[in-house]
């Protein structure tokens, strides 16, 4: 045994040395780095933004509940090393001196918020800053528009309930707020010390609880396991920001899928240059192969001898690998420093493990062929330098890379749908370009038959190394492939992220504008030259029935317990418009729009296509609903789909205007006012005092600004991608020299010019990458179809661009590294050529 | 009186091969012997089967039919494990491509017959050699920084290190210039007389041949006992 490893590591010692080992190094390394780079790069990222969004709940878990959990589940949450904050709200009257207001009152505990921070400003609608400060018992904070309603100052005294508040600080936001332009009632704070004083969470009123909890997510998981079964469904409800089907929370849930996508990709990448390199490996030892057994040594001793190299190398590849991806994602990490706030400090150890296993198994799995066909060398090539080797099953070698990678990417997902996709449209590809360079090959038996030109020298080239093209042909086009899925998703999803919130986005809504303040509203801002988002008629309802049949429409504890029977209903008091004209981002899914109504005819009705679902609603019922003292029934004649990620209202029920003649509504609208002109607000609404006005700046740029980190976040794994893909290449252009290396020292020695055949190994790889790049923006569409479809839940689209791009980009990239790949070749003489060859 | 043991004997062996055409048989039934110490010259036209034969003498290759005995082992009747063995204990190989590997020095090539069969001191035994065929001084060079002619005689010395009983040689001068060439025909039938080897060596080289006790022809893959005197066009 000790001779075996003195001569695999003279062997391996020697050929790293001499550069033999770069590229099945490189592609090893390759592996590592990036599998390693993305994944700790997205843990850390994905801990960042999960961070960050956990600010909209102001925790990284909330329990909301309709009442008082008991004491015990918040003390057993500190057992589990969990932080823990409450919050308790209701709706309640603040009388000022001559005003009063309802307010929606949050009364906090010292701890809250455990994630995000409170925001003041020193005047209403002025300028938010985060405050540390927590209330004192015997304060209240006011939201702007409260002292707009109640015409106070700071440091007055408010009354709520039963008793008396300073009101000492300009309550700008909350990190837990959410946002409803419906939601129409201003924040008032106070210390959850000072609730039971006041007296107003008696019987009978609407009160609902909030339990934050932070902690690590394993001690979260290992909590929520214990608490679930005590869970009642209809009072407590566990949410994360996972949960959240807001903006952020799928802008989010899709860059995690992006990075996945992206670290999956990278996985494929690295085994496509293992397998590459390693056939080139085993090429080159062919010969060392059939020497060793001419001189006496029998097959175990070739194995061992070249298993060993084989973990030489993967060991170092994998040194070498978890250095450079940990430099690499630290770099990345910096530059993002500022943008980004990225943790250093936790030391991920699942990506290492990742990063390692893969490295194994790419070097195991895409390396075992070309280690079987490397053993099967006969001895007898020594003397007949065509025997190649006795192993020759392109199939079997397809068969086993394929459910190797398949595996890699199943296992390390751990999502069989993105996998299966992946993998199916590589099978596409490989069938696609297995008939194309049939084709080829036919096109190539004419053109290839005139007088020797470069061209035809390429073609014919093509033509007899038919299988060898096909097979880079078939990696090139991969390559080109994954990166285009990169790209063409990332630019897709930054793009639909960006749509949602472009510039002159409206960052004020106006709500409770009667028709006569609606008229007055539109000459005044004609004025001032502010552009509204157009005015929308409200009227609040209850929905009572579902075609004649009684629904529950209870909304507090107390009236559920009294209809306790009938179907399933909203759970609130709807939001009724009505128009003639779809609003947009909204989409008629199924039915007809209502623009043509007679009188007589039933009422048209649109519906919200997820409230439709979930009520089971369909086409042709008919609703009831009580507005004031009046019922209105409707027929449903469309049902809709509304993009919820717009900053605009949007409305579950649409009805017909002439419906809804006899109410007297209240409009919302929004608008948007420049940064510079936002100190003219107050002056700007002071003659409309009793309109309410929300502004959600705060809340645009804070989506925004995660929006753009996100994107920057994805920019950067592309640009990893993006790399790995063309060290793939360049490796493939790397081996495949070899093969050209015999025909290009014989052209030269039989006296063949330079360019003829600079131009013609240049022409050849331009015809491969031609066809590759055509193959991949192909096979790409499918791909991208499936992922945008089945798993990004984006609205897929052609992306006919590519079509010219890829070909065009696979012609010229693959054409320079062959160039780049010749020109080493050629600037050698015709006897290093010859010497090279032995 | 009794008689010293073959080196090589065949009886009837022939040799076929699949073709896109059908089965072909590219050596006739060839039958023959040669005694230890004996150099026989095994020459025909480049396609006669020359290589052929000598892949089938050495164990790299299997017969079709007939068989050989090799030093008294039944050739035609191992598995490759057990050929690879008996080349490793007796045989020695000089190819006209060198065939030395190219990760490995001048030395390291030498040795490796040696560290294959276990032999000890591996080094030691491949630095004498190495003195013998004069390039101690290109020990630590690999394949590539040596001339044909210093290649040529790195595979000299790695076919003596084992002190093999039968030398295969096939074109051992073939890509080698004149001055070379006589350089490595003089150290090879030299080291083959000082170590009392049985040389079997391939080539159309008429020169070379007459310089072996015996000719042996091969012509569409029949083999003849070459009995007239060759012509050698001098080279001088």
């Amino acid at each position: 045994m000790s001779m075996v490893f003195q001569l695999a590591w003279r062997l391996f010692k020697h050929e790293a040395k001499r550069g033999e080992l770069t590229i099945i190094l490189l592609a090893i390394v390759l592996s590592v780095a990036s599998v390693l780079s993305l994944s700790l790069f997205s843990e850390r990222l994905q801990g960042a933004l999960t961070d960050r969004s956990a600010e909209f709940i102001a925790a990284d878990r909330q329990l909301r509940s309709r009442t008082p959990v008991d004491e015990s589940w918040v003390v057993k949450a500190s057992e589990f090393g969990l932080e823990t904050a409450y919050q308790v709200s209701t709706r309640s009257m603040v009388f000022g001196d001559d005003e009063l207001a309802l307010s929606d009152l949050r009364a906090v505990d010292s701890a809250y918020p455990l994630k995000g921070a409170i925001k003041v400003t020193d005047r209403a609608f002025g300028v938010p800053e985060a405050t540390s400060d927590s209330l004192e018992p015997g304060e209240v904070w006011l939201d702007s528009r409260m002292f707009q309603l109640l015409q106070i100052e700071l440091g007055d005294s408010v009354d709520i309930g039963d008793s008396s508040f300073t009101v000492t600080r300009v309550l700008s936001e909350i990190p837990d707020a959410g946002f409803s332009v419906f939601n129409t009632d201003p924040i008032a704070l106070m210390s959850a010390e000072d609730l039971p004083k006041t007296n107003i969470t008696g019987p009978g009123s609407r009160v609902s609880y909030k339990y934050y909890f932070t902690g690590d997510s394993s001690d979260l998981d290992e909590y929520y396991d214990w608490l679930r079964p005590q869970l009642d469904r209809e009072i407590h409800r566990w949410t994360s920001i996972e949960d959240d089907d807001s903006a952020i929370g799928r802008s989010i849930a899709r860059a995690e899928q992006y990075f996945l996508l992206a670290s999956l990709l990278a996985i494929v990448l690295a085994a496509v240059s293992i397998a590459v390199a390693a056939q080139r490996y085993s090429q080159r030892h062919f010969d060392p192969v059939a020497i060793m057994k001419t001189l006496g040594a029998g097959k175990k001793m070739v194995q061992r001898i070249y298993l060993l190299q084989i973990c030489f190398i993967t060991i170092l590849g994998i040194i070498l690998g978890v250095i450079t991806g940990f430099l690499l994602q630290q770099g990345v990490v910096h530059l993002l420093a500022g943008t980004v706030e990225v943790s250093l400090d936790v030391w991920h150890w699942r990506p290492l493990a990742i990063a390692v296993f893969t490295g194994v198994v790419c070097a195991v799995l895409f390396s075992l062929y070309p280690l079987l066909q490397l053993f099967s060398v006969p001895p007898l090539r020594v003397l007949r330098r065509d025997i190649n080797t006795t192993l020759s099953s392109k199939a079997l070698q397809f068969a086993t890379s394929g459910i190797a990678v398949f595996l890699l990417m199943w296992i390390y997902s751990q999502d069989l749908l993105i996998s299966a996709i992946l993998f199916v449209s590589g099978i596409i590809l490989v069938a696609l370009l297995l008939g194309v360079t049939n084709v080829l090959i036919m096109v190539g038996r004419r053109l290839g038959s005139g007088s020797m030109g470069a061209w035809t020298l390429a073609w014919a080239r093509i033509r007899r190394r038919a299988m060898g093209n096909s097979v880079q042909l078939i990696s090139f086009a991969i390559t080109i492939m994954l990166l285009l899925v990169v790209l063409v998703m990332r630019n897709d999803m930054v793009k639909q992220w960006r749509d949602q919130l472009p510039e002159g986005t409206p960052n004020y809504f106006l709500s409770n504008v009667t028709e006569t303040q609606r008229l007055g509203l539109i000459e005044h801002f004609d004025k001032n030259n502010v552009e509204s988002d157009g005015y929308y008629p409200v009227a609040r309802g209850r929905f009572v029935a579902i075609n004649d049949e009684k629904i529950r429409t209870e909304v507090t504890k107390e009236e559920r317990d009294a209809t306790d029977d009938g179907r399933q209903g909203l759970g609130r008091e709807a939001n009724l418009t009505w128009s003639t004209t779809l609003q947009t981002g909204n989409k008629i899914l199924e039915g007809e729009w209502l623009d043509v109504w007679e009188e007589g005819d039933p009422v048209p009705l649109s519906i919200e296509a997820e409230v439709a679902e979930r009520l089971e609603i369909e086409l042709g019922d008919v609703l009831t609903f009580n507005i004031g003292s009046e019922v209105v029934s409707a027929t449903v004649t469309s049902l809709r789909e509304v993009n919820w990620q717009t900053m605009q209202p949007n409305f579950f029920f649409v009805l017909h205007p002439k419906a809804m003649e006899n109410f007297s509504p209240t409009y919302i609208t929004s608008f948007h006012l420049d940064e510079e002109r936002k100190p003219e607000i107050t002056k700007l609404m002071a003659p409309f005092a009793s309109v309410t006005l929300f502004d959600v700046d705060a809340r645009i740029n804070q989506l925004r600004e995660i929006i753009d980190q996100v994107s920057m976040a994805v920019e950067f794994i592309l640009i990893l991608v993006l790399l790995a893909g063309a060290l793939v290449l360049i490796a493939q252009v790397q081996a495949s020299m070899d093969e050209r290396l015999q025909e290009l020292a014989i052209l030269r020695t039989l006296g063949a010019k330079g360019w003829t055949i600079r131009f013609s190994v240049i022409n050849e790889f331009i015809i491969i990458g031609l066809v590759a790049g055509l193959m991949a923006a192909i096979s790409n569409e499918f791909s991208l179809y499936m992922l945008q479809t089945k798993v990004f839940q984006m609205e897929a689209s052609l992306h006919l661009s590519y079509w010219l791009i890829a070909p065009a980009v696979g012609a010229v990239t693959v054409g320079i590294l062959g160039a780049i790949g010749c020109w080493r070749l050629l600037s050698l003489n015709t006897g290093e050529l010859l010497r090279k060859m032995v | 009186m009794t008689t010293a043991p073959l080196m090589i004997e065949t009886k009837s062996v022939i040799k076929k091969v699949n073709t896109s055409e059908g089965e072909l048989q590219i050596l006739q039934p060839i039958s023959f012997q040669v005694k230890p110490g004996e150099s026989v010259a095994i020459i025909g036209a480049s396609g006669s089967g020359k290589s052929t034969l000598l892949g089938l003498l050495a164990g790299l290759d299997e017969v079709s039919g007939g068989h050989i005995m090799l030093d008294g082992e039944a050739l035609h009747d191992m598995d490759e494990e057990q050929r690879a063995r008996l080349r490793g204990d007796k045989v020695g190989f000089i190819f006209q491509s060198f065939m030395l590997v190219q990760s490995l020095t001048a030395i390291e090539n030498i040795m490796l017959p040696a560290e294959i069969a276990g032999l000890p001191e591996p080094r030691k035994l491949a630095q004498k050699i190495l003195e013998q065929v004069g390039l101690e001084h290109r020990a630590s060079h690999f394949p590539n920084q040596l001339s044909g002619g210093e290649q040529q005689r790195v595979a000299i010395a790695r076919a003596f290190i084992t002190n093999p009983k039968i030398l295969f040689a096939d074109e051992p001068t073939g890509n080698l210039d004149s001055n070379n060439s006589t350089k490595v025909e003089d150290l090879l039938f030299d080291l083959n007389k000082d170590s009392n080897t049985t040389l079997v060596l391939v080539t159309h080289d008429d020169a070379l041949a007459q310089r072996c006790q015996r000719q042996l022809r091969m012509h569409a893959g029949e083999l003849s006992e070459e009995t007239k005197p060759l012509k050698v066009v001098s080279g001088e």
